[in-house]
């Protein structure tokens, strides 16, 4: 673990940069558009839109009892925001430091920077389209205290973003394969998730398959607050702790072992 | 250049950190030293495939092969000071580099630098094609520690130095080659260094530009930046470093003053059959005669290099016991260039290089502009054989070669003395 916070004390002394770095990522993404940075705000904004008008507007599809919510494309929305930021931060944040290879071959940089700037750069994006979520909610949970919950819990989704995007990109860099298994797994992990249905519809015997998702507390908890203005019950923390928990020893042992070598593997 | 370094710089003992007294004693007398390595190696583990380096990462068994590219290396750099590296490919000179830059991690021993290190490796393979040379120029500066603010002090003199005036708004996808290099060495360099590292090319660009660059560089070195400069051009080594280090195998084979090792490694590349890589920057001995254009078309170049007295022979015979070589060259603006000859066996072992900078003399204007020197061997003390020259031509400096004339013209000799030999050398009887 004292292996990562040496990064991490490093990384602090370069947060100048990662700021630079990070609005770099942003602008080079849609870099020669006429749009330019507010493609990476309408994409998903239009998906938003696009499920509540389906679902909500045009079919008037209702959940059955026992979910968090009637109304089918207002509970999509509230799990699809959350889980295209983490899509979007694990997808690039895998294949961040091979991008940065050339970079990082030729000016003394921790390599660490890349990963993070990446989910950084995905914050940046989602962040504010998270926040006028909680706004554009306020109807369903007439702003109870308990909203106030989604502070901590988004500052622990950057978290483990964070470690996964890390995690997996060393992984990348010594074994390009990575980049694809992951990608296929972003694609079914919606699936094993309660972004597309209450998690009462599954199996109660299956349940379990859905916590080996890190989002699924996340989900959960967005759910709790969002729809119902409830506190997110004591499952949500420990899951999303003990995820937190678990990568960061992963990663540590990765960083460690990887250190020394990382660079000439890009 | 003098050579006055060796007795204050002594390799550390290979193969162990640096005893404690010896760091100690550098807070004291030895402050001016600005980067030291100490032990330095590099170990690369080979794997068979990338399933193995991932498998790796996930076990303590050891799955691969090592290869240590370097191993034990220590010296220590004073300001002012310039070391070369030398060695054969593969002996470990870019890892060292690498290592001392920053960008990759030693395996054991470590690095100690003062104050900022400044390499000047590949230059502008860093920038973005999409963006702005200016938006290049402050991302690029970020990552080499040069501030948004700090940038902006700093930037209408990069501007002004590589030569890109209006350019610089547009986006660097529309640049020549010559002028992302121009940016890029004018942003590595916009600040002072403590210590420089440069690799294998001193100067880029067009002739003009090279110039400002080798300028640049030795401005460094005179106002006490060190430097660390690997090359294959002994002729660049010997008129710029005054230590070298000479590594074979990942280790120090020698280290101390630039002739004394310049002189073991050729001993060394002579008896391995190499071919000996005299003339700066040429490339591997041709049995032809090669001619490399002059850089830019307008530029200063060798024009005619002369032979007095060969006949009409395949290779011509020197019909005469004096060997007379006429250079008509053209300049750059109104510096006076400087001109380099060299000899060699027609199976390529150098026999004399020399040059007029090195000796005091100075080629002659014309009242074309252009300049003439003649340079006689009298009586040439070669014994009979076949024999092939070179031509250079040089900047003011000696720095900077603007042309050169690799094994232009072959000629045979046929000595009036009949004894076995390569050259007669001057000699008395008692």
């Amino acid at each position: 673990m004292t292996v990562l916070f040496l990064e991490l004390a490093q990384l602090w002394r370069l947060r100048a940069l990662l700021g630079v770095l990070t609005r770099r990522e942003v602008h080079a993404r849609y870099q020669g558009s006429a749009a330019g940075v507010a493609w990476a705000y309408v994409q998903p904004l239009l998906t938003v839109a696009a499920y509540y008008l389906v679902f909500d507007i045009v079919f008037g599809m209702r959940l059955a009892q026992g979910a968090p919510t009637g109304r089918v494309g207002t509970y999509l929305i509230v799990g699809s925001l959350p889980w295209m930021a983490f899509c979007d931060a694990v997808g690039r944040g895998t294949s961040s430091l091979l991008d940065a290879g050339s970079l990082l071959q030729k000016n003394a940089l921790p390599p660490a920077l890349f990963p993070l700037r990446t989910v950084a750069a995905s914050a940046l994006v989602y962040g504010p389209l998270l926040v006028l979520l909680v706004l554009a909610y306020a109807p369903l949970h007439r702003f109870a205290l308990a909203v106030w919950a989604v502070v901590p819990l988004l500052a622990l989704m950057v978290l483990l973003t964070a470690l996964l995007a890390w995690a997996l990109a060393i992984m990348a860099a010594a074994l390009r394969d990575v980049v694809q298994v992951v990608g296929f797994a972003l694609a079914i992990g919606i699936f094993l998730s309660p972004v597309l249905f209450p998690i009462t519809l599954f199996p109660a015997a299956w349940r379990w398959v859905l916590w080996c998702n890190p989002m699924t507390p996340v989900v959960l908890g967005l759910q709790a607050l969002l729809l119902q203005g409830a506190w997110p019950p004591p499952a949500v923390w420990l899951a999303l702790l003990a995820w937190i928990a678990l990568l960061a020893g992963a990663l540590s042992l990765l960083v460690a072992r990887s250190r020394e070598q990382l660079v000439d593997w890009l | 250049m003098s050579a006055a370094g060796d007795s204050r710089l002594k390799p550390l003992p290979q193969g162990e950190a640096a005893p404690p007294e010896s760091v100690g004693a550098a807070s004291a007398a030895n402050s001016a030293i600005v980067i030291r390595a100490d032990a330095l190696g590099k170990e690369y583990r080979l794997y068979a495939s990338p399933r193995e380096r991932f498998r790796a990462l996930f076990t303590r068994r050891a799955l691969h092969r090592s290869h240590w590219a370097l191993n034990g290396v220590s010296f220590e750099l004073r300001r002012g000071q310039c070391l070369g590296v030398i060695g054969d490919n593969g002996a470990g000179k870019s890892t060292l580099l690498k290592l001392l830059t920053g960008t990759i991690q030693p395996s054991t021993g470590r690095v100690w630098h003062a104050g900022r290190v400044t390499a000047i490796l590949e230059l502008g393979t860093g920038f973005h094609p999409d963006f702005s040379g200016r938006d290049n120029l402050y991302f690029g500066g970020s990552l080499i520690g040069i501030g948004a603010e700090q940038m902006a002090r700093l930037e209408p003199e990069i501007v002004a130095f590589s030569e890109l005036g209006e350019a610089l708004q547009r986006p660097v996808k529309t640049y020549s080659s010559g002028m992302v290099v121009r940016l890029a060495f004018a942003l590595v360099t916009a600040v002072q260094p403590d210590v420089l590292i440069i690799d294998e090319a001193l100067a880029v660009g067009d002739q003009h530009f090279q110039k400002k660059c080798t300028e640049r560089i030795m401005a460094f070195r005179e106002s006490g930046c060190a430097i660390v400069f690997c090359s294959h051009s002994s002729y660049h080594i010997r008129h710029m470093c005054d230590t070298a280090l000479w590594l074979d195998g990942g280790r120090v084979a020698e280290f101390g003053e630039t002739e004394a090792v310049m002189g073991a490694y050729e001993m060394h590349s002579r008896l391995r059959g190499r071919a000996l890589e005299m003339p700066p920057d040429a490339p591997a001995l041709a049995p032809t005669a090669t001619r490399m254009p002059a850089v830019d078309a307008h530029g200063a170049c060798l024009m005619t290099v002369r032979i007095d007295d060969l006949d009409e022979g395949d290779p011509p015979l020197l019909a005469a016991p004096d060997l007379v070589v006429r250079f008509t060259v053209r300049g750059r603006g109104d510096e006076c260039p400087n001109l380099g000859f060299m000899i060699e066996l027609a199976q390529g072992s150098g026999i004399t290089s020399l040059a007029t900078h090195e000796e005091g003399a100075r080629p002659v204007r014309q009242s074309d502009g252009t300049w003439q020197a003649v340079l006689t061997f009298p009586d040439l003390p070669l014994h009979s054989g076949e024999y092939v020259v070179s031509a250079y031509l040089f900047d003011e400096t000696g720095l900077v070669l603007y042309d050169a004339w690799l094994h232009y013209q072959r000629f045979r000799f046929v000595s009036p003395t009949l004894m076995p030999g390569l050259v007669r050398l001057p000699h008395r009887w008692g």
